[in-house]
This record gives C-alpha cells, sequence and structure tokens, in this order.
C-alpha cells in the first residue's frame, strides 16, 4: 500500500507515490503557463485531483489505496481539507526532508521556485534546523528567469545551456527583474550576444540566491532542489561561489516537494 | 490550534467588533454628545494629558487597511506601509471625528504620514512633541519641557485648565486602563492561556479607541468570561516583536497555522502598558520618565540591551518556545535592531523567524503562512 505526497506549487502540481522507502511512481502535471499566456489562478483542489487521479489511473489504483497522504505547496491546507490528505507540511521542510532522504549527507538545500527561493538547513535525521525565504520580490526566483527567458527570445528551459556558451559574461547592473529587463533590452539593442547576456542573467539569478545562503549559512552537502535546479548555468554559478560540487538527486528536482511530503506520509504511518 | 476549548461568549464577541472598525460606535456616541476626540500615533505621546483635558484619546490605526493610492499621492512607495496605510484614512475621510493630531519624531516615516496629512486635510488643533533620542539629564528636562508646551497648547486651543488634580486623576484613569491589560497579558502568559494573541491585540486596540467607562467595562466582562479557560491544542508558543503593527488578520494567520502568541514586545502591544506613572512628585515629570526613560522602542538607539532584555525576560516569563521579528518594508529602526535582536537570541539557542512584509498586504498572507509553519514544525514538530 502506497504513501503519498501531492504538492500544489504557484505554477506545477505533482504528486509522488512512494512504498517501502523507494520511488514507486511519479507524476507531474504542468499548470505551467507559457510566457505568452495571461496568468490565471487554477484551483488548488482541482489540480491535486488531476495529478493524484492520473497517477493512481495510470497505475491501478484507487483513492483508498493509499496508506497515508501529505499535502505540501501553496495548496496544502485547501487539500487537506477536502480530505486528500490526512495532513500537510510546508514545503520548506518537505524538500529539506526529501533532498535528505534521496542523499543522507544532505544538509543544505537551495530551492529555488516558480514565485520563491529558500535555503534549507536539516540535521542528520532530515529533520529542519533552520531556513531563509526570500521577501516579496520576484528577483531570486524562477519567474525571474521566465521574463528574462522571454525577453532574450530563448526558451525558460534552453536558457541555462546558452548562458554555458558565453564568452564575455554581462555584468548585470540591477537586481530587480523589471529593471534587469530594461537593462538586457539596453544591452540587446546594442548588439550584444544573447548567450553572455543570459549568463549575466543567470550569474545575478546566483548572486541574489548566494544572498540567502549567506544569511542562513550552509555546510558544503549542498543538493539544489526546485525547477530552477535544471538550469545548469545557474547551478555552477552557485557551485563556483559556494566552493563545493552540489549533490544531483536521482529524482526530478521539480518533484522534491511532493516526494518529502510522501516520505512525511511515510514516517505518520509508521512505515520509517 | 483547538480553540473549542475556550469559552466563546458576548464580551470577547464585543470587544472584537469594536475593534475592527476605525470610528466605533462608542467613538461616535462621544462625539454626538459633544466631546472631543484627539489622535495620536507614537508610543512616546502621553494620553494621560489629553484625557485631562476631558478629551478622549485615539492612537490611530490601519487595522490592516492595504489600499494607500491616495496617500501614495504624498509619501512614496519607499516610506513604510503602515503609515502610508494610515495616512490613506487620513485622507479618504475615515478619520474625519478627529479634532486634531499630535506628532512626534518617532520616526521620520511617522512624521511625513502627519505633516502631509495636515498638509491636505488641516486640523484645527496640531501640535508637534519633539521627543529626545537620549534620556540624559538635558534630554529628559528637554522633554518635560515638551510636555508642558503640549499641556499648555491643549489648554489654550481647548479653553481648559489642566490642573494637577486633574491630571492626577487621567493618570489614575490610564493606569487603571493599563492594569486591564496588564492583567490580560499576564493570563495569556501562563500554561494556559485564556487569550489568543489575536484577543489579546483586540483587547489593546480597543483600550485607545474607546472612553475610559467603556473600556473598563468590556474589559472587565472580557477577563471574567475568560479567567479559569485556555487554549489547548496548539504546536508551539510564540512572541510578536518588531515594527508598528495592529494588523488582527496577521496575527490570525499566524495562530491558524498553529501557533499561540502569547506575548509581544510591540508598539501596538506590551511597549504600550508595562511601565506605569507615578503621580508621586511632579506629574509632568512622571509621565516624562514612563513615556520615555522606560519606553521600549528602537528609535532609542543606545538602549538595545533594554529592548533585548525585555525580550528575554518575557521569554521566559511566558515559556516562549519561539520569537518572530517583523518589521514593514522601509522601517529602518526596526530593520537596523531586529538583526541585532535575532543575532542575540540566536546566541542564546533562541529560535527565531525574520520577516520582512508589506503592511496589509494580504497577497502575502499565503508566504508569511509558509514561513510561519516551517518554522512551527522546526520548533515544535510537524504536527
Amino acid at each position: 500500500m502506497p504513501y503519498a505526497g501531492i504538492d500544489v506549487g504557484s505554477l506545477t502540481a505533482q504528486a509522488v507515490l512512494i512504498e517501502d522507502g523507494r520511488t514507486l511512481m511519479l507524476k507531474t502535471i504542468g499548470v505551467r503557463l507559457l510566457s505568452k499566456s495571461i496568468r490565471v489562478k487554477p484551483n488548488p483542489l482541482d489540480s491535486a485531483r488531476t495529478v493524484m487521479g492520473q497517477l493512481l489511473e495510470e497505475y491501478d489504483l484507487g483513492w483508498d489505496d493509499i496508506t497515508y497522504c501529505v499535502s505540501t505547496g501553496y495548496g496544502r491546507d485547501k487539500v487537506q481539507g477536502e480530505g486528500m490528505a490526512q495532513d500537510n507540511v510546508s514545503e520548506i521542510s518537505c524538500h529539506g526532508l526529501g533532498a535528505f532522504t534521496l542523499a543522507p549527507q544532505v544538509r543544505t538545500v537551495i530551492d529555488i521556485g516558480g514565485q520563491d527561493a529558500k535555503v534549507i538547513r536539516v540535521d542528520e535525521r532530515g529533520d529542519l534546523v533552520n531556513f531563509v525565504m526570500n521577501d516579496k520580490c520576484a528577483a531570486g526566483t524562477g519567474r525571474f528567469l521566465e521574463v528574462m527567458s522571454r525577453t532574450l527570445g530563448v526558451s525558460f528551459e534552453d536558457l541555462g545551456g546558452v548562458a554555458l556558451r558565453a564568452r564575455n559574461k554581462v555584468e548585470l547592473s540591477s537586481r530587480c527583474s523589471i529593471f534587469a529587463e530594461t537593462e538586457v533590452l539596453h544591452y540587446l539593442q546594442k548588439g550584444y550576444d544573447v548567450a553572455d547576456l543570459a549568463a549575466g542573467t543567470c550569474r545575478s539569478m546566483a548572486d541574489r540566491v548566494m544572498a540567502l545562503v549567506r544569511r542562513v549559512g550552509w555546510e558544503k552537502e549542498v543538493m539544489m532542489t526546485g525547477g530552477v535546479a535544471k538550469n545548469v548555468a545557474v547551478k555552477s554559478e552557485l557551485e563556483r561561489t559556494l566552493g563545493v560540487r552540489m549533490f544531483a538527486p536521482h529524482l526530478d528536482p521539480q518533484l522534491m516537494g511532493a516526494y518529502g511530503a510522501a516520505v512525511f506520509a511515510q514516517r505518520a504511518g509508521g512505515a520509517l | 490550534m483547538d480553540v473549542a476549548s475556550v469559552k466563546v461568549g458576548s464580551a470577547m464577541d464585543a470587544v472584537n467588533k469594536v475593534s475592527e472598525v476605525v470610528e466605533n460606535d462608542y467613538v461616535k456616541k462621544w462625539k454626538e454628545s459633544g466631546g472631543k476626540v484627539l489622535g495620536y500615533a507614537c508610543v512616546t505621546t502621553p494620553p494621560e494629558i489629553i484625557d485631562a483635558a476631558g478629551i478622549l484619546p485615539y492612537r490611530i490605526r490601519a487595522l490592516g487597511n492595504p489600499n494607500t493610492e491616495i496617500a501614495d499621492a504624498h509619501l512614496a512607495r519607499f516610506n513604510c506601509s503602515f503609515c502610508r496605510s494610515c495616512l490613506q484614512l487620513g485622507l479618504d475621510g475615515t478619520y474625519d471625528f478627529l479634532d486634531g493630531f499630535i506628532e512626534t519624531n518617532g520616526c521620520d516615516h511617522l512624521r511625513g504620514m502627519f505633516e502631509n496629512w495636515m498638509y491636505v486635510k488641516p486640523a484645527d488643533f496640531f501640535h508637534y512633541v519633539k521627543v529626545p533620542h537620549l534620556t540624559t539629564e538635558d534630554a529628559m528636562n528637554y522633554y518635560v519641557e515638551e510636555l508642558v508646551f503640549f499641556k499648555e497648547a491643549i489648554e489654550k486651543h481647548f479653553g481648559v485648565e489642566i490642573t494637577d488634580d486633574k491630571l492626577k486623576a487621567a493618570i489614575a484613569r490610564q493606569e487603571a486602563i493599563r492594569d486591564r491589560l496588564r492583567q490580560i497579558y499576564s493570563m495569556r502568559e501562563g500554561s494556559s492561556p485564556s487569550f489568543t494573541g489575536a484577543e489579546a491585540l483586540s483587547l489593546f486596540l480597543l483600550a485607545s479607541a474607546v472612553p475610559y467607562d467603556d473600556f473598563i467595562e468590556l474589559a472587565d466582562k472580557a477577563i471574567a468570561e475568560r479567567t479559569g479557560t485556555g487554549v489547548t491544542g496548539y504546536r508551539a508558543r510564540l512572541m510578536l516583536c518588531g515594527a508598528a503593527t495592529d494588523e488582527l488578520d496577521l496575527v490570525r494567520a499566524i495562530e491558524d497555522v498553529g501557533a499561540l502568541v502569547v506575548t509581544d514586545a510591540l508598539c501596538y502591544g506590551a511597549r504600550a502598558f508595562w511601565s506605569p506613572v507615578s503621580t508621586e512628585g511632579d506629574l509632568v515629570k512622571s509621565l516624562a520618565d514612563t513615556y520615555l526613560k522606560d519606553m521600549l522602542c528602537p528609535r532609542m538607539y543606545e538602549d538595545f540591551p533594554r529592548r533585548r532584555d525585555f525580550v528575554l525576560n518575557e521569554i521566559k516569563k511566558a515559556d516562549v518556545d519561539g520569537v518572530m521579528v517583523m518589521h514593514n518594508k522601509f522601517c529602518d529602526v526596526h530593520g537596523v535592531d531586529n538583526v541585532q535582536l535575532r543575532l542575540d537570541l540566536e546566541k542564546r539557542d533562541i529560535p527565531v523567524l525574520q520577516l520582512e512584509k508589506e503592511y496589509g498586504s494580504r497577497a502575502d498572507i499565503g508566504r508569511i503562512r509558509t514561513r510561519v509553519q516551517a518554522f512551527l514544525e522546526r520548533i515544535g514538530g510537524k504536527s
């Protein structure tokens, strides 16, 4: 009988089922909006129902087959309130425990999602020791990269790869998403290379995240999670500044919240 | 948190109803019977002087108002959003019942709020009490002189004489109000808190928004109603510190995820009532001692050790599990003070959650809830 985690975030929703401590089944649905679209607010309950429903169907399971479910992400209390989960845990704890479970050496987790960035410190049990989250500002979050990739005419997914081709990385002076976009537009008009600007964008992002890392401190066993962990340039800039090679999760880093929630479900259900 | 164990009765409901509006029914009644009302905002303003003149002292609040569109034409977006929210209510007519204001230099944002308010909507009475940033003998003498000017300005404008007897009676009334607040706070600090943090804030706001008799009646009923009751089922006991906030919704959101706010060191809270006013000797000097020498506010830069010790003492007294230090964006004095406070508390292994927030921003509540929940998971277990 599997344990479940549902993560309904600001841009995407994920569901994870695990059994006997190993990842059994994963499902993610993209409610990510293309940058050209108008942003809408999806109902978190619909997202949870859809993502978990599809996952269960795929593996020929029903809701009743789930032993224990924990919800996380912005929609966590609503999902629990509707009876789809027995408990809800913050995404901060979930990312911490998820990363720790995959690599028990990990003590610091850098999670950069669509609308926020967090640095999480965990202990030798994977429990939260301390954390810091960005203030209400898009700079230093996935949203910043989304805006900048649109300005540069590069897909969000390709931005990191393009940045690695840079020969003369452009130093961006502004840390604000809006002003950084204006600055990049100015450079584009002057004929600067897109790769150099993409590298500058990723560097700027890493600088912003480093401010959070410095605030809460870090131990060298670091893992990066969240959608931005897929951006190779941001990851490498952070590794360079931290002077460490980060642990690579054997799991899509975007699924870490839901995975951590499922591990919490296992703990609550007495399996761990 | 399970609040079912708390007897929900009419007294606390009545308090909440009054505290959630600026111009409450008691103020309306006071005005209808010809009473005057003076607004003040800063904790360095002794309401006793206003009270002694037979005028109702009203502490200006914004009650989480998120709209600042009129105020933004006068105060820049990089001014404290609490001050902009108050200014908005001043300019949109919400505070038209006030007969004047007392300004202080509590901070520059506050001065900007009062002076722009007066510039756009001049009041008949406006007085600026200049409050020193030190408590040396010279500074205290200066402040005593300022309070005398304040008293004389009220006497002159409203045609009343504030005698020593009147001032003594006003001190006794304000002391009785403070005494109720001390009692309410003490009832939160024990092992079985009788009030939630949001309820205590609601009672605090009531104390500076209604006439004396009405407050005493409502507060005594609430105290009687809650004596012997207790909130149970919370995950952790928190203390709130930081910038001026009267956001009932914010405290409710914090408690909604399972925290119980058992004490605070807030300007709209504990900083305003613990220190008594002596009626021995020179009364104005007694007021100066309470409102400046004993005051806990980061505007007094040198006074940090006393502020920190107050927090440490409250942590012990109220058996606090963790401390939340908050400040509104662009609040320089608390922005600096909170960092020092966090570092000092963390040095003593006291868990701290530091938040910078926009005043009254409902859009930010989700993010604040996430951080508070994670903080509770850190200090108080997962459920």
